[in-house]
C-alpha cells in the first residue's frame, strides 16, 4: 500500500486498531513460557479466530502477531533461524484472518535489548535485525508496518529506518511513556514526535504502560506540533498481580468512555493495548461511530531535538545561540584529544557552553590526521548521551554527516548545504532521508555572493529543490553570510536586509556566524554584540557564538526583551536577578574592616590567596605577631570547627580554611618568639597508611592533609601497605602516632594485626583508626587508642591522643 | 523477565542532585550554605560531570533455593546471608547490578587531594561517589518501569557485598558472572572493585503488592 492509497484509506474518519494478542490468546489455551509467535504458527485456527473477532468487533488495521519475532526475541527460544519463515506465515495467517475488510501491519516491537548510544548493541546491527524481520512480514503480503511499545526512541528509529530502507509502504510508530511522561530512555511525547515524524513515520503515538485518561494527556502535548495523524492504543487502566496473573482495573465500557477524550486529545487512530479484547473495540467502535476526523494540519514550525529535549526557534521564539566551540580550529588541546581518541575537551566545551546559555551546539571535529567520519560519529554518539542539547553537525562532507545523521538519536542541524552541485545533491537526500533541518549557505559554485539580491536568488533555487524532497521553508535556516567590515564596510548591512528579507518576506528562520563581522578589527567583542543586536532587531531566529561571553549573551538576552521575544522579560529575569547566598564572616565589606579582622575573616572563609598579603599588611601596620596568631588566627580557625562541628560548615571548607591557617602561620613563624614556635623537630609525627590489600585511600589522604594543616609531621605511607612496613617506619621516625585506614570488611581485619605487632615490637606509641566500615567499638575491640568518623574528628582525636601522652601540645591549636 | 543477556548502558545521563552530594559532604536539612561554598560546589560537580563516565549493567537471575540464612540462583551462584535472604523474601527473582564511573575522575580526586586544591578534591569525591550510586538508582528506575507493565517491581532496597552480614567475598562470584572485566574493571585479592568508584548491588523481584 502507498502513502497516497493509506491517505485515502484513512479519508476522514477515525480509524479503528486492535486490542490485545497475548491474553487472547491464553484465554484460547497458549502455555506461559512458550514463544508465541511459534505457538501461533503451530496453532493457525486460534490466530484466525481472534483477529476475526478484532475485525468484527470494528477494527481496521490488525496487527499481525509479530511483536516478539525479531531475531534477538526469538534467539530465546533458540529460534533465531526461523525469522523469516515465522513472520511470513504469520503475516499471511493475518491477511487470511482480515480478507478484505482491514488492512494488516507488520508489527514490529523492542529487541529487548538496549541500542547504542546508551546500550551495547550496535546501531547498524538492530537496524539489520529489523530488516529480516520486515522481509518475512514483507513476504508475507502485509499493508503497512506499525512499530510499537517502543520505549527508547534510538531503536524506534532503528526499525523505522529499516522499514523505509525496505519498502514504501507506510509506518504508524508508538511509544510508550510513563507516568512522568517519559520514554524509559527520558524522550518526551513532544520529542518523540518530532523526531519520529521528520524521519518518515506516517502515524505517530502512544502505546501501552497508561490507562486511556494519562495517555489521553500525552496526546494532548503532542497535538500542536503532530504534522501526521496521532495514534493512541491504551492499556485498560493500570495492572496488578494477583495471584500471579496480571489483570487491569478498567471494563469495556468503561475503557471505551474515554473515547471522546482521546478524540478531543487528537487522536485519530485507536485501539487498546494489554487487557483489552475485542468487546473493547467493539465499544470503541459504538463510541465513534458516526464521527468524522477533523482533517486540520498542523502548521511547519522549525525545531529540533536531542534524545531528550525539543528546541523550537522562530520569529516568536528567543534567539537561539549554536555554541561554536567543539571545532579544532585554533584549539590545540581539543586537537590532541581528538588525535588520541580522548574526549574530556569535547566535553569540557559541551558543558561550558550549555551552561553558559547556547541551546544547540555546533559540532566539527574536520582537522588533518583524523579519520573525521569515524570522529564524528563517535563525538556525536557521546554527545548525544552527555548533554540534552540537540546538536548541529557541521561538516562539508557528505560521508562525515551520514555517519553522524544516522547515528544521531534527534531530530539534527546540518551545517551546511549551498547550490555547489557537489554539496546539495548528496546532502539534499540526506537531510530528508534523517528528517534533519539544514542551514541554507547561500553560495554557488560560482560565487560567493556579496549582494543581497544574489542571494536571495540561491535561497529559491535551494529551496525550491529542497521542496521536491518535502522541506518547508521551516525546515531551513538561511545563513547571513556574514563577511567582515574591515574588508567591506556595506556587508553588515547587506546581511541585516538579508535577515529582514527572511524573516518578513521569505519565511524562513536565519543564522549568522557572529565573530566573522570583527576580523581585522581592534576591540571585535563590540563590533560582534552591536551587529548581534541589530540582527536581533531585524528579526534573526540564531546565532551561532561563543556563549562565554558575557557581553554577547546579554545583549541577546536584552534584545529578546525589547523584541518581545522573551514574554514578560521571564528570561531575562531569571538570568539577571538571582538573589546573593549567605556569607558566614560577611558582615562589613573588607574595605570597612580593620587589618585584624581581615585576617580573621581570611581564615574563617578559607581566603588563602590572600592570607601573606595580609599579614605582611598586619605587620607594617605594627601588629604584633603572636597577636596575628593568638589575636586573628586562632580564634578564626576555631570558629571554624565550632561552624563544622554544627553542620553549618562543609569539610572542603574546613579543608580551606586549615590550607590558609597553615599558610598564615607558615608565613609568621619566624617573626614568633621563641615561646610561640614550633620547631620541626619537636612537631608530632604521624604515620599515616591505608592497611594491606586495601586499595582505598582519598579518605586517609585527606586525613593527612589536615593533620598537617594543624600542624602534624606526617609520614603518608600511601595504600595497601604491609604491617612490617607500617610498624619499621613508625619505629624508624619514633612516631607519636600511628594512623590507619580500611574501607572493607575484609580488610579492617589488618588493623588488628598491625597492633599486635607494634605492641610485639614494643612501640607505645598511639595508634587511631577510621574509615567506612570501622567505629569506635571496633578500635577498642581491636586495641587502638581510637577511632574518628571524619578529617576532622581525626585532628581533634590527635591532638587529645598527644595531650594524653603527657606531651607538650605540639600540634598548632589549643 | 526473559531477559538473558546481561544489559549494559553507556555515558548514562545523569545529573547528581546538589543536595544528594552536601549530605554527603555532611549537610543537616535545610543547612545555610555560604555563597563562595556553592560556587565551589557547582564548580565540583560540573567537572566531575566532565571526568565521569557513567556505565552500569544488570542481569536478571531466577532464585534456585532460598532459607533464612541462604540464596541460590539459577546460574548457581550461592550466597550465605540472613539479610539478603529477608530482603528477598517475596522475589522469585533477582537482578545483578554493577554501575562505575570509571578511572578519569578517581585520578582527579587523586591529583587534586594530593597535589592542588584538596577541597575541590573532596567535592570530586562526594560527587563522584553520588554519581556511581546514581547509576544504580538509574538501572533500578528503569527496571521498575519494564516490571511495572507486568505487575512487578523491585525491592525498594538494594544490597551489597560488604554490608550487613553479605561479605565481600561474594563480589568475586557477582564480578565473574556479570563479566566485569569486559568494562575495564578489576577485582583485588580482597575483592575490591577498581576503579574506586565502582559497585555491586543485588535488588529481588517482587510483585507489585509488596
Amino acid at each position: 500500500m502507498k502513502k497516497t492509497a493509506f491517505d485515502n484509506f484513512i479519508n476522514d474518519r477515525f480509524v479503528l486498531l486492535d486490542g490485545a494478542t497475548g491474553t487472547e490468546l491464553q484465554k484460547r489455551g497458549m502455555p506461559k513460557g512458550v514463544c508465541p509467535e511459534q505457538w501461533v504458527a503451530e496453532h493457525p485456527d486460534i490466530i484466525l479466530e481472534v483477529q476475526n473477532q478484532y475485525v468484527e468487533a470494528g477494527s481496521n488495521i490488525i496487527y499481525t502477531c509479530t511483536f516478539g519475532g525479531n531475531r534477538i526475541k526469538l534467539e530465546e527460544f533458540s529460534l533465531g533461524e526461523s525469522v523469516f519463515g515465522l513472520n511470513q506465515k504469520l503475516a499471511a495467517l493475518s491477511k487470511k484472518a482480515v480478507g478484505e475488510k482491514a488492512l494488516v501491519a507488520g508489527d514490529l516491537a523492542p529487541t529487548g535489548r538496549m541500542v547504542e548510544p546508551l546500550g551495547d548493541l550496535p546501531f547498524e546491527k538492530c537496524i539489520a535485525v529489523y530488516k529480516e524481520q520486515i522481509q518475512g512480514l514483507l513476504a508475507g503480503g502485509v499493508d503497512l508496518f506499525v512499530i510499537e511499545t517502543m520505549m527508547d526512541i534510538q531503536e524506534a528509529r532503528a526499525a523505522l529506518i529499516a522499514v523505509k530502507e525496505n519498502c514504501v509502504l507506510p509506518a504508524l510508530v508508538s511509544m510508550t511513556f510513563d507516568q512522568n511522561q517519559r520514554s524509559l530512555t527520558g524522550t518526551d511525547p513532544v520529542t518523540a514526535l518530532i523526531t519520529l515524524q521528520s524521519l518518515g513515520a506516517d502515524v505517530v503515538g502512544c502505546n501501552c504502560s497508561t490507562g486511556p485518561a494519562e495517555m489521553a494527556a500525552l496526546i494532548a502535548l503532542m497535538k500542536p506540533y503532530a504534522r501526521v495523524p496521532l495514534l493512541a492504543k491504551p492499556n485498560a487502566g493500570l495492572p496488578r498481580l494477583i495471584n500471579g496473573v496480571t489483570v487491569f482495573d478498567m471494563d469495556a465500557p468503561e475503557f471505551a468512555g474515554y473515547a471522546q477524550v482521546l478524540i478531543n486529545a487528537g487522536a485519530s487512530f485507536l485501539g487498546g493495548c494489554c487487557g483489552t479484547s475485542p468487546e473493547y473495540i467493539r465499544e470503541l467502535k459504538n463510541k465513534t461511530l458516526g464521527q468524522s476526523r477533523p482533517v486540520s494540519l498542523t502548521p511547519a514550525f522549525s525545531g529540533v531535538t536531542s534524545a531528550r529535549k525539543t528546541v523550537f526557534f522562530g520569529s516568536d521564539h528567543p534567539v537561539k545561540v549554536v555554541g561554536e566551540r567543539i571545532n579544532p580550529t585554533g584549539k590545540k588541546k581539543l586537537q590532541e584529544e581528538l588525535k588520541n581518541g580522548l574526549t574530556q575537551e569535547v566535553r569540557r566545551l559541551a558543558m561550558e557552553q550549555t551552561q553558559n546559555g547556547a541551546e544547540i551546539l555546533d559540532v566539527n571535529v574536520g582537522m588533518p590526521g583524523i579519520d573525521e567520519k569515524q570522529t564524528m560519529a563517535e563525538i556525536t554518539t557521546l554527545l548525544s548521551n552527555f548533554t540534552d542539547a540537540p546538536l548541529c553537525l557541521d561538516s562539508s562532507s557528505p560521508v562525515v554527516l551520514e555517519s553522524a545523521l544516522r547515528l544521531y538519536p534527534g531530530r539534527a542541524l546540518i551545517n551546511s548545504i549551498s547550490l555547489e552541485k557537489a554539496k546539495i545533491e548528496k546532502l539534499l537526500p540526506l537531510a530528508a532521508k534523517y528528517g534533519s533541518m539544514f542551514i541554507l549557505l547561500p553560495v554557488s559554485d560560482e560565487e560567493v555572493p556579496e549582494r543581497n539580491e544574489k542571494r536571495r536568488e540561491i535561497v529559491w533555487e535551494v529551496f525550491r529543490k529542497a521542496q521536491q524532497y518535502g522541506f518547508h521553508k521551516e525546515d531551513m535556516v538561511v545563513d547571513g553570510l556574514v563577511m567582515t567590515v574591515s574588508s567591506n564596510q556595506q556587508a553588515a548591512l547587506e546581511t541585516l536586509d538579508q535577515i529582514e528579507w527572511c524573516a518578513r518576506e521569505f519565511g524562513s528562520p536565519s543564522i549568522i556566524g557572529l565573530s566573522n563581522i570583527s576580523f581585522g578589527l581592534p576591540e571585535r567583542s563590540w563590533v560582534n554584540a552591536a551587529f548581534l543586536a541589530m540582527a536581533i532587531g531585524r528579526g534573526l531566529t540564531l546565532t551561532i557564538a561563543n556563549p562565554s561571553s558575557d557581553l554577547l549573551m546579554g545583549i541577546k538576552m536584552a534584545s529578546d526583551v525589547l523584541t518581545t521575544r522573551d514574554r514578560d522579560s521571564l528570561r531575562y529575569i531569571a538570568r539577571f536577578s538571582q538573589g546573593e547566598k549567605q556569607h558566614y564572616g560577611n558582615v562589613p565589606g573588607p574595605e570597612v574592616m580593620s587589618i585584624r579582622e581581615r585576617i580573621y575573616r581570611a581564615v574563617l572563609r578559607g581566603e588563602k590567596e590572600d592570607i601573606h598579603l595580609l599579614i605582611e599588611q598586619a605587620l607594617q601596620e605594627s601588629v604584633l605577631p603572636g597577636e596575628i596568631v593568638d589575636d586573628c588566627m586562632i580564634p578564626a580557625i576555631n570558629e571554624v570547627g565550632q561552624l563544622f562541628d554544627a553542620k553549618k560548615y562543609y569539610l572542603p571548607q574546613l579543608i580551606r580554611s586549615a590550607e590558609t591557617m597553615k599558610l598564615g602561620f607558615d608565613k609568621i613563624e619566624p617573626l614568633l618568639g621563641a615561646d610561640q614556635k614550633s620547631n620541626t623537630s619537636g612537631l608530632a609525627k604521624v604515620v599515616l597508611a591505608t592497611v594491606k590489600g586495601d586499595v582505598h585511600d582519598i579518605g586517609k589522604n585527606i586525613v593527612g592533609l589536615m593533620l598537617k594543616n594543624y600542624g602534624f609531621l606526617v609520614h603518608d605511607l600511601g595504600k595497601d601497605v604491609s604491617k612490617e612496613r607500617i610498624v619499621a617506619e613508625a619505629k624508624t621516625i619514633g612516631a607519636e602516632i600511628i594512623g590507619m585506614s580500611a574501607l572493607m570488611t575484609t580488610t579492617m581485619t589488618e588493623m588488628k594485626e598491625v597492633i599486635q605487632l607494634a605492641r610485639q615490637v614494643g612501640l607505645q606509641c598511639k595508634i587511631m583508626i577510621g574509615g567506612a566500615v570501622v567505629n569506635a567499638d571496633y578500635a577498642r575491640e581491636i586495641g587502638a587508642d581510637g577511632y574518628a568518623k571524619d578529617a576532622y574528628e581525626a585532628v581533634k582525636l590527635a591532638q587529645k591522643l598527644i595531650m594524653n601522652d603527657a606531651h607538650l601540645d605540639k600540634s598548632i591549636l589549643p | 523477565m526473559t531477559h538473558t543477556l546481561i544489559q549494559c548502558f553507556y555515558n548514562i545521563p545523569l545529573d547528581p542532585e546538589i543536595e544528594s552530594v552536601l549530605i554527603r559532604l555532611g549537610s543537616r536539612k535545610n543547612a545555610p550554605i555560604d555563597a563562595d561554598f556553592f560556587r565551589m560546589l557547582e564548580e565540583g560537580m560540573k567537572q566531575a560531570k566532565i571526568l565521569s563516565h557513567p556505565t552500569g549493567l544488570y542481569l536478571p537471575l531466577k532464585i534456585f533455593q532460598r532459607t533464612a540464612d541462604t540464596v541460590v540462583l539459577e546460574n548457581e551462584t550461592y550466597f550465605q546471608s540472613t539479610s539478603l535472604s529477608r530482603l528477598l523474601q517475596n522475589s522469585e527473582e533477582t537482578v545483578l547490578m554493577a554501575a562505575t564511573i570509571g578511572p578519569e575522575i578517581v585520578d582527579a580526586i587523586m591529583n587534586e587531594v594530593t597535589q592542588k586544591d584538596a577541597a575541590l578534591g573532596v567535592i570530586l569525591d562526594a560527587v563522584a561517589s553520588q554519581t556511581t550510586d546514581a547509576v544504580l538508582d538509574w538501572m533500578m528506575d528503569y527496571l521498575n518501569i519494564l516490571l511495572a507493565k507486568k505487575g512487578r517491581k523491585l525491592t525498594r532496597h538494594r544490597y551489597s557485598p560488604g554490608y550487613g552480614d553479605l561479605s565481600l567475598v561474594y563480589q568475586k562470584s557477582i564480578f565473574e558472572t556479570l563479566k566485569l572485566n569486559k568494562l575495564g574493571l578489576k577485582l583485588t585479592d580482597k575483592y575490591m572493585l577498581v576503579p574506586e568508584k565502582s559497585v555491586i548491588a543485588i535488588a529481588g523481584i517482587e510483585p507489585k503488592e509488596y
